[in-house]
């Protein structure tokens, strides 16, 4: 492919011990993003927008989220889990909230801390977002690292919709960070580290879209942290410490599907799901509807718990949770103190704005007018000559797809076993995109 | 470039087709994001206009170096009085297509909010020609 500039980074990667080419992922990526290249899945960073679908369709667990050392922690004398509440909906009901945090801290944590601590201010810093917004008639909630790049790529003229404030976790790792400071401890010697149920959110602290400074260590893959809690649960059975989380029932449901909606006055949505996801923006970008206020979008099923590197059945963690929130019903929220001061207030609002979101778009075919629209031309002709069988055989997710990549000098016409099966030209080319896997009938018939 | 769609008459499920397809070149052609707004809300409102009020018809876009022409022919009842349509509010839809959330009397007015260009030819008992012209420069 040809040279261009990288925008975005990623934390999804193919593993091509494993990948067999088999073009479940490329099928099923929302932005076109991969191409089969030398037999193997190849990512173009630039239109991957971290959904994890390619992950969770992928048969053959060839794609995997690189993660940080868990050794890190090690660097650190005082070792916050930022830990997100899907990641209780993971266990079973009968290992309770206390019992699961104790096994962090036996991980050699020294501070467990919820994300969803800071609900209440994070709907403070929308709704003020919104406010000073007037002229603007739908606001997309910027929650789902995932949907705000799919924006960017796929749907430019909604960049403006997106509420700029940055992520909860962003939040909360300078809330904890503050409160173990006014407690004494260095700057230095304190590391947040959040366990995250999908590959945005690693994209979002490593990458931020805000281009601005996380105060997150590292980042945990859910699933791990999952695996090392479970075995201490199997091995140690019921050993739960006091500990200190105090989330109110509001808080709890936050990651779920309507979670950030039910905060808000006036008409919202809560869209969740990939294709949902999809739909919903190509309506809004075509103003087919009318969506005034906001509109709470998650790329995974059910939200959060639908995430990728989930355990549990996105609908039995979700009921989990809910359990949970019905418990904690008649809590009282305990705000931190520093809250009440405006200058405090201030500097996180400063702190949690985004200054801009540059629109990406991946199709223009070129910066000049008039050499886009004879590619676009051309690419017509070609799609209308294409069989539109969509067999990926060519290494594109559709024929469509591949006339894009003629036109762009990725690809060429007889790479098409349609269009030209019988040369040796086709044969060449067939075998660039498939290796030696590829045999000829002949071979075939020896077996 | 051009293209060609056909308005099947009461097929509301339908529309948005010869939108999303203008949408996706123009994309292509990376014309700035609030020109191809613009230029897929003028014609998505010109298709339901038709599908509500016509008797069939056809989309004829051309897309050249600098301007979309769309041009929106269907044969049905005209419009008695276009100064009256052109009226926000002002709306002859039907029960059946209000109540799909059609028909609040915004789709003209609506059309020329987001055209630069925009000439509507009517015959009463004959059909309606709508052409809207949107310049990307």
């Amino acid at each position: 492919m040809a040279e261009r500039e990288t925008f975005f980074r990623h934390s999804l990667k193919v593993d091509f011990d494993r990948c067999q080419g088999c073009t479940t992922c490329m099928r099923s990526c929302p932005t076109g993003a991969i191409r089969i290249r030398g037999g193997k899945a190849v990512v173009d960073d630039n239109k991957c927008v971290d959904c994890g679908q390619c992950m969770k369709v992928c048969p053959h667990k060839a794609i995997y989220i690189q993660q940080d050392d868990f050794a890190l922690i090690k660097n650190y004398q005082y070792r916050v889990c930022l830990v997100p509440s899907t990641f209780i909906g993971q266990f079973d009901e009968q290992y309770r909230t206390r019992e699961i945090y104790s096994c962090l801290k036996k991980l050699g944590f020294t501070h467990i801390y919820e994300v969803e601590h800071e609900v209440e201010y994070m709907v403070g810093l929308y709704q003020r977002y919104m406010d000073s917004h007037p002229e603007t008639r739908t606001f997309i909630s910027p929650y789902c690292p995932a949907v705000i790049r799919l924006i960017q790529v796929r749907f430019p003229s909604l960049v403006d919709n997106v509420i700029k404030v940055r992520a909860p976790f962003e939040l909360a790792s300078r809330i904890i960070i503050r409160r173990l400071m006014d407690e004494g401890a260095p700057r230095e010697s304190i590391g947040v580290f959040y366990v995250t149920p999908c590959a945005a959110k690693i994209a979002a602290v490593k990458y931020p879209v805000s281009r601005k400074e996380t105060c997150i260590s590292g980042v945990i893959n859910m699933d791990f942290l999952y695996n090392k809690v479970q075995l201490i649960l199997h091995e140690s059975g019921n050993d739960a410490q006091p500990s200190n989380h105090a989330l109110t029932s509001q808080d709890v449901l936050w990651a779920l599907a309507g979670g950030e909606a039910c905060h808000f006055q006036g008409s919202q949505y809560a869209v969740d799901g990939l294709q949902n996801v999809l739909n919903f923006l190509e309506k809004l970008e075509d103003e087919a509807v009318d969506a005034q206020g906001l509109v709470e979008m998650r790329i995974c099923d059910q939200g959060c718990v639908g995430g990728v590197l989930t355990t549990n059945n996105r609908f039995v963690a979700r009921k989990r949770l809910e359990h949970r929130a019905q418990d904690l019903q008649h809590r009282e929220k305990t705000r931190y103190g520093r809250y009440e001061d405006p200058e405090f207030c201030k500097w996180i609002d400063e702190q949690m704005e985004i200054p801009e979101i540059k629109p990406r778009s991946i199709y223009k075919l070129d910066d000049d007018f008039s050499a886009a629209f004879k590619m676009a031309e051309r690419m017509r002709k070609i799609e209308k000559a294409l069989p539109g069988v969509n067999c990926s055989a060519c290494g594109a997710p559709s024929c469509a797809a591949l006339a894009e990549d003629i036109v762009r000098g990725d690809a060429r016409m007889d790479t098409c076993i349609f269009i030209n099966r019988h040369s040796q030209a086709s044969e060449d080319a067939i075998r660039s995109i498939w290796g030696d896997r590829v045999r000829t009938k002949e071979i075939n018939h020896e077996k | 470039m051009h293209y060609t769609f056909d308005i099947e008459r009461g097929n509301f499920t339908d529309a948005g087709r010869a939108s999303s397809s203008v949408k996706r070149t123009l994309k292509h052609l990376g014309v700035d994001p609030a020109n191809i707004k613009r230029t897929v809300v003028a014609l998505f409102e010109a298709e339901i206009n038709a599908i509500a009020h016509a008797y069939g018809g056809t989309i004829d876009v051309d897309i050249d170096e600098g301007k979309i022409v769309m041009v929106v022919a269907d044969h049905g009842p005209g419009i008695p009085n276009i100064d009256l349509a052109m009226q926000e509010g002002w709306s002859t839809a039907s029960p059946q297509v209000r109540e799909m959330g059609y028909g609040a009397g915004m789709g003209l007015p609506n059309i020329k909010k987001n055209t630069d260009e925009l000439k509507i030819d009517t015959q009463v008992g004959v059909g309606t020609t709508v052409t809207m012209t949107v310049y990307f420069a």
